[in-house]
């Protein structure tokens, strides 16, 4: 893809986004030029970074950028239409998102020097998740947020990118130890120990996030995508059940030990024994959903406040309810396109380091999807994760941005590399 | 080795893009297949929401008082005010987010909410045309009238019907017990819960035997088909043999002697007019009913129910000639019952009752005016207008001299329906000034007693009121 084509789709994502604000401001009966040009600032950035990749011979996959565009374009779209007063917030978060990604997309042209300091990046994330733990505020009733003077942060969002880039190198270097090592006990297959040991400490994280932050969500997402990375390394499907298994046990315990757990399982098999009640917030993401119908019923023509936690969680039902299942269901096309763009930029890897990283970020962001899009239209029980890019929160956009980044970079066939 | 991987990796990818590509599936079902379901949901808020930013439309009745309308309290959301109250409150009905509409708020409900088109399929195109506030009604009636008919009927359970014989427009409806509109969703419980079933519509609704109200029309078949004339006489010897176990007798016990067909209305003589439908037969008296309109519905905005005529074709002697008399399994509405009067105030002539007199915009354009049509042509002008007669004559020497106004020629019946329910239903239906009639009513007490006593003075207040 040429670059001409880049900024011809950028230049549609920032279409979007700018007959977007208007059409909110217009169904406000006002029309700020501060957003309008806050919207424009940000298309120019989007061609800027671009022009700064292009410029610097950067060969990355063409198509990630104006994915990621349009996907904030409609964040911001349906935060300035649900939150006004957060949309400039979530902008900048956006643009420092955008340097995030250029910064990443260069310096892991060269990913293999990253994987030297594996066991560091690997510290830092648990670090970051058990400082999480401990001195974690209670926000919007998920107690993953810590507060560093005036920047309020969730570590669990970068922590999730150290951690696959941990697996990553760690799992590359010993793919042979797991695919062939193992100790037989009749049919029963054991792997030994120490290739046990990251599943086995990434489980216990897992299970410290359930039990200390009552991170459903999170917990889901890391024990998922390690247990998948696992298998991809060993190629042995194997692994997929005993993570599916240690999964159960784990899922089992925690439903069996813990009330919230239970009240979102039970409301997930029947919400409408409780339609005003427990399962309020999924019964009206349900109503907003099924209310926006096809075509939808318009930006500023809905009533998505009626659902709680609406900017963030369950901004994906917004879309359905103002957008119709055309707007819901392009983003979902959006999520799609990228999830097979970063498992591409994984088949085409020239080294098993760099397949399994991207390998394992496609894991990640496709997982991060079907658990909160699953979530707010009750094809799963429904656990508290953003919709990257869309939802409202500086840090999940940045952590997003760098993992995108990170793709994009190893996206790149160079010479160099093969 | 790298093949290996990359065989995973396309597995992975496989199935996660699969789960992704069922997930979209299921959104497409959610929205566009359980969309009307989840859109329509009792508990879902968003048409109440929707209706609460719009300026739901005004009801008037014919002299501009407002009967219903819309206003804006301190938060900014749209209150429904009745400033009738219970008087109107089953013509003007209600209208409640929890419990649905009624009445004109339910027959009107696209015109007044302004969303005369809520096609959820359109999408966005649809605020188009989504209007900032509603359109207005205005009906025929008269408010005047209404809470003169509502503090005539008093506390107890009935119902009164006024309408303009010469056009078909209401004039009042009133029906108790009757319930605040205002304050419904509050009351709720009370209201279904109350045995005396405040919720129906009795003068639209309530099925009720019409008894000697009948009589009229049964005269005036009598003289259409040449049964009798008005020199022929009867004697009524105070009960009436039919067949070998059958005796129709007269309410007071008396005899009334010899009687032509004017002296037997006045009294309302049983005999005479059992032996009436007798000699009619059972094909002409159902050929009577269907001239009247009984067998045809109204349809329109006056949600009514169906008369219940009894099975002609089998009904056994003794019960053709208790349908003579307005008993047997004959149910009629006091609606009904109005319309027939009013065939003897219109030269024959049955006119559509309407409610409603035309739909206003917010600036005050006309966008729809309704007028008279009509209904059936019931009876000729020359039998209509000795029916009238002899109705004139039940007022002035006969039954219904407690519906007299000085000054004014009145038409009446009286009526004392037997019912399985207790005491006898009091009816009377009538019409003044009766040669130059402006109103045609309906009025019957439950369970009140005899017709003259109880039902002809409410008549003689809400007439008077119409004509001063």
């Amino acid at each position: 893809m040429d670059t001409r084509r880049e900024c011809a789709l950028l230049l549609l994502a920032g279409a979007v986004l700018l007959a977007g604000v208007l059409s909110v401001e217009l169904a406000g009966g006002t029309v700020d030029y501060q957003a309008l040009g806050v919207a424009a600032g940000l298309t120019l950035a989007w061609l800027l970074a671009a022009f700064t990749l292009r410029r610097a011979g950067h060969g990355g996959d063409g198509l990630l950028l104006p994915l990621a565009a349009v996907l904030t374009a409609l964040g911001l779209i349906m935060v300035l239409r649900l939150k006004p007063e957060l949309y400039f917030v979530q902008a900048l978060w956006a643009a420092i998102g955008l340097a995030a990604f250029l910064a990443a997309a260069f310096l892991f042209r060269r990913a293999e020097r990253w994987s030297e300091y594996k066991y560091f990046w690997g510290l830092a994330g648990i670090v970051l998740l058990l400082a999480t733990a401990l001195f974690g505020v209670d926000i919007g009733g998920n107690r993953n947020w810590l507060i560093l003077g005036p920047v309020h942060f969730q570590p669990s969002e970068f922590a999730k990118l150290l951690i696959v880039l941990f697996l990553a190198a760690y799992l590359s270097e010993r793919r042979e130890v797991l695919t062939f090592a193992t100790r037989s006990f009749g049919p029963f297959v054991l792997p030994q120990p120490r290739v046990m040991a990251p599943l086995l400490a990434v489980w216990g994280l897992a299970m410290l996030m359930l039990v200390a932050q009552r991170d459903l969500g999170a917990a889901l997402l890391y024990f998922g995508t390690a247990t998948i990375m696992i298998y991809l390394a060993s190629g042995r499907a194997g692994y997929l059940w005993w993570g599916t298994g240690m999964f159960a046990v784990g899922a089992a315990l925690a439903y069996a030990l813990y009330p919230h757990v239970r009240v979102r399982i039970d409301i997930w098999l029947d919400p409408w024994t409780d339609p005003s009640g427990k399962a309020y917030q999924i019964v009206q993401s349900l109503f907003a959903l099924g209310s926006g119908g096809v075509l939808g019923s318009g930006l500023g023509y809905g009533f998505p406040r009626l659902i709680p936690e609406v900017h963030t969680d369950f901004i994906f039902a917004a879309i359905g309810e103002e957008l119709g299942l055309a707007g819901a269901g392009a983003v979902m096309m959006l999520y799609i396109l990228m999830v097979y763009r970063a498992f591409r930029v994984a088949l085409l890897a020239p080294t098993p380091f760099r397949a399994l990283l991207a390998g394992g970020l496609a894991v990640l962001l496709a997982l991060q999807v079907l658990v909160i899009v699953g979530g707010v239209t009750k094809f799963l029980p429904l656990t508290g994760v953003t919709l990257p890019l869309v939802s409202y929160g500086g840090s999940s956009v940045v952590a997003t941005f760098i993992l995108l980044g990170m793709v994009l970079a190893m996206s790149e066939r160079r010479p160099a590399d093969a | 080795m790298l093949d290996n991987l990359r065989g995973a990796v396309r597995r992975t990818a496989f199935v996660l893009l699969g789960l992704l590509a069922v997930l979209f599936l299921y959104l497409s079902y959610i929205q566009a297949v359980e969309g009307d379901y989840l859109a329509g949901h009792s508990l879902n808020r968003r048409t109440a929401a929707a209706a609460a930013k719009v300026e739901r439309g005004a009801i008037y009745d014919r002299r501009g008082e407002k009967l219903a309308y819309s206003e804006q309290d301190a938060s900014g959301r749209y209150v429904r005010h009745y400033p009738y109250g219970a008087m109107a409150a089953h013509v003007v009905g209600y209208t409640s987010p929890r419990y649905g509409q009624s009445g004109i708020e339910s027959a009107f409900n696209g015109e007044l909410s302004g969303m005369t088109n809520p096609e959820r399929r359109f999408g966005p195109i649809t605020s188009l045309w989504r209007a900032k506030a509603g359109n207005s009604v205005t009906l025929t009636l008269d408010g005047d009238l209404q809470a003169t008919a509502y503090k005539a009927l008093g506390r107890r359970r009935g119902a009164v019907v006024a309408i303009a014989p010469r056009s078909g427009a209401v004039l009042a409806m009133v029906s108790r017990p009757a319930f605040e509109p205002e304050t419904l969703d509050d009351d709720w419980q009370a209201i279904v819960g109350a045995a005396d079933s405040p919720l129906l519509n009795r003068a639209a609704q309530g099925l009720y035997p019409p008894g000697s109200t009948l009589k009229v029309m049964v005269a005036e078949a009598a003289l259409a088909e040449k049964i009798t004339d008005k020199r022929k006489t009867y004697t009524c010897e105070g009960t009436l043999k039919i067949g070998p176990d059958y005796v129709l007798g007269e309410s007071s016990g008396r005899a009334h002697g010899k009687v032509d067909l004017e002296e037997a209305l006045a009294v309302s003589c049983n005999v005479t007019f059992g032996r009436l439908a007798l000699e009619l037969g059972r094909s002409r008296m159902a050929k009577t009913f269907d001239r009247y309109g009984f067998t045809r519905p109204l349809g329109g905005e006056i949600a009514e129910t169906a008369s219940r005529l009894p099975d002609f074709s089998r009904l056994g002697d003794g019960d053709l000639a208790q349908t003579g008399i307005g008993q047997s399994s004959l149910l009629v509405t006091p609606l009904r019952m109005a319309m027939l009067a009013a065939a003897f105030a219109n030269g024959g002539i049955i006119l559509k009752p309407y409610l409603a007199a035309g739909v206003t915009a917010p600036d005050g354009t006309a966008l729809k005016k309704f007028g008279s049509s009509e209904f059936v042509a019931a009876a000729s002008a020359a039998t209509a207008a000795e029916v009238n007669g002899m109705m004139q004559t039940v007022v002035r020497e006969g039954t219904g001299y407690a519906a007299r106004i000085g000054g004014v020629k009145v038409a009446g019946k009286t009526g004392t329906a037997e019912n399985p329910h207790g005491e006898p239903h009091a009816w009377f239906i009538g019409f003044a000034p009766a040669d130059e009639p402006v109103i045609a009513v309906a009025v019957i007490v439950e369970n009140g007693g005899g017709g003259g006593d109880v039902a002809a003075p409410i008549a003689r207040q809400v007439m008077a009121r119409a004509l001063r």
